[in-house]
């Protein structure tokens, strides 16, 4: 039975529940939006590393420069497109 | 077909590798997807009009239901793949059934919680907020949907064939498209819906 559950994963495991209640203090308890978006920025950031990297064998293959490539191509692209239409239809008009 | 033995199964042929790594590509491709949702959501955040606005109709309950039922389901998918990896099929094959009934709850929550947002006043033609909203958990949604019908058509393959280098690789491919759900969930979970009740 214990072969069936590494403990890398359940580590994981456990970790991404922590990071899930560090991000639910932005609800629970009183805090500035600047420290609440830290917190969240943060929190989710970390938490999509845990699942690339210990659950979906992000580095393991031989493939592995192709596909951190991808991922952080596709990551700028998604970040520019989201913090530029927000400076350009948002906060320019503040 | 060369088998190489010293790789794991999903990895074991020339077009396993390929196969994974094409998958990546794609997911690549859907990063940018919900980055376009993602950047319209923001920009219509709040532009409400006579609509309820985020921190109105959002509740905390359910959406921490989903968020611990999809969390829990990538790990159990990653038991799968682990299981699979040591060659023990029954084990396999059981996480797999653990994941896709958490599939199946998490999508019975998110049914729920659309039909309490139609209630409330909240449908796609309210306002531009309501209606990103709609689109973006709709969209992710789908997907999950999709999984899901995706994954018992692996899991009947697997019963039938066993453990073979294709049925390892879909396997595979299936737990990097549930981990990519997962990831996109966290998004949507403290972006859209911790963001909009702070």
């Amino acid at each position: 039975m214990r072969e069936l559950f590494p403990m890398k994963q359940v580590n994981g495991f456990i970790f991404s529940l922590l990071l899930t209640v560090v991000a639910l203090s932005v609800y629970f308890l009183e805090m500035s939006f600047q420290l609440g978006m830290t917190i969240l920025i943060v929190t989710a950031f970390v938490q999509a590393g845990v699942q690339l990297i210990i659950f979906m064998h992000a580095g393991e293959g031989e493939d592995k420069n192709a596909i951190y490539t991808t991922l952080f191509y596709g990551g700028f692209l998604g970040l520019v497109t989201v913090l530029g239409s927000l400076l350009a239809m948002i906060w320019g008009y503040l | 077909m060369k088998i190489d033995s010293t790789q794991h199964l999903e990895y074991s042929t020339e077009q396993n590798r390929i196969n994974i790594l094409g998958f990546w590509i794609f997911l690549g491709a859907e990063i940018m997807l919900f980055a376009t949702l993602f950047t319209s959501y923001f920009v219509y955040e709040d532009r409400i009009g006579n609509g309820p606005s985020g921190a109105e109709i959002f509740e905390i309950t359910p959406v921490l239901i989903e968020t611990i039922l999809l969390l829990t389901s990538s790990f159990t998918i990653g038991l799968a793949i682990h299981a699979m990896r040591i060659q023990r099929t029954k084990a396999m094959l059981g996480f797999f059934a653990i994941t896709l009934v958490l599939g199946a709850a998490f999508l019975g929550v998110e049914i729920y919680e659309f039909i309490h947002y139609y209630h409330v006043g909240a449908t796609l033609q309210t306002s531009a907020f309501t209606g990103i909203l709609l689109t973006t958990l709709g969209t992710h949604g789908a997907h999950v949907m999709f999984g899901l019908f995706w994954g018992i058509f692996i899991f009947i393959q697997i019963k039938k064939q066993g453990l073979t280098p294709q049925t390892a690789n879909k396997s595979f491919i299936f737990s990097l498209y549930w981990h990519f759900l997962d990831v996109m969930w966290i998004f949507i979970f403290s972006f859209i819906y911790l963001k909009g009740m702070m």
